[in-house]
């Protein structure tokens, strides 16, 4: 199957490359299937694509490599639909955004996905998380130059 | 806007498969308990608002808004 992207052209995807999102996510509750692609600069990086809008594109990375001390806890209820047989079966993604000053990561929403169902959800942590966690960008940046 | 009274441990239906008990109440503040099917997300409102907020703004980055991802790495590594 072919599908249209506004960033990254035409894209060949195989069936079950699509990853289903039953409650989509939220705020854009009508993408349910999505593919998640390597960035072609970035290994850090990923994108979440939807396959159904071409412009809608999330910028995926796993938050532990860079908040290395992150974790969250969500009701169960929250990952039902996932279907996991095991909590290590699950790959935690969060969102990449940007605000005037950095580069942020949303902590309070994160992505999970069961690869091996092929089923992600967007949950919403319990607790005191941020929407916007600024990456400072300084501090590597001055040891390269020290 | 439908409006019910309830007392403390009531509850209203919605559809066949969402109950809403009044577990508590306190002042002016209510606690409720939502029994939902695990596909029907279940959020406060300002909190859902601001995901989504934050979503619609993120599903807008380019691949050029992220150069400077890789530089800002933290100091642990997986």
């Amino acid at each position: 199957m072919q599908i249209r992207t506004t960033r990254f052209g035409l894209l060949e995807l195989e069936p079950n490359d699509t990853l289903h999102f039953p409650a989509g996510v939220v705020g854009l509750e009508d993408c349910r299937r999505w593919v998640l692609l390597a960035d072609a600069q970035n290994s850090a990086l990923g994108w979440l694509q939807s396959t159904t809008r071409p412009e809608v594109a999330l910028a995926v990375v796993s938050p532990r490599r860079f908040v290395p001390h992150y974790q969250f806890k969500v009701y169960r209820s929250e990952l039902a639909s996932l279907e996991l047989e095991d909590v290590k079966d699950a790959q935690v993604l969060t969102i990449v955004s940007k605000n005037e000053r950095s580069i942020t990561l949303n902590l309070k929403a994160p992505i999970v996905i069961n690869l091996k169902r092929q089923l992600g959800r967007q949950v919403v942590a319990n607790g005191d998380l941020p929407l916007q966690h600024e990456l400072a960008s300084s501090p590597a940046t001055l040891k390269k130059s020290a | 806007m439908l409006v019910l009274s309830r007392q403390r441990d009531e509850s209203i239906m919605i559809g066949d498969n969402i109950v809403i008990t009044i577990v508590d109440i306190r002042g002016d503040k209510v606690r409720l308990g939502i029994n939902a099917p695990a596909e029907i997300p279940v959020h406060r409102q300002e909190v859902y608002e601001a995901i989504q907020r934050e979503n619609l703004r993120a599903s807008r980055i380019e691949p050029k808004d992220t150069r400077q991802l890789g530089k800002s790495k933290g100091p642990a590594a997986e």
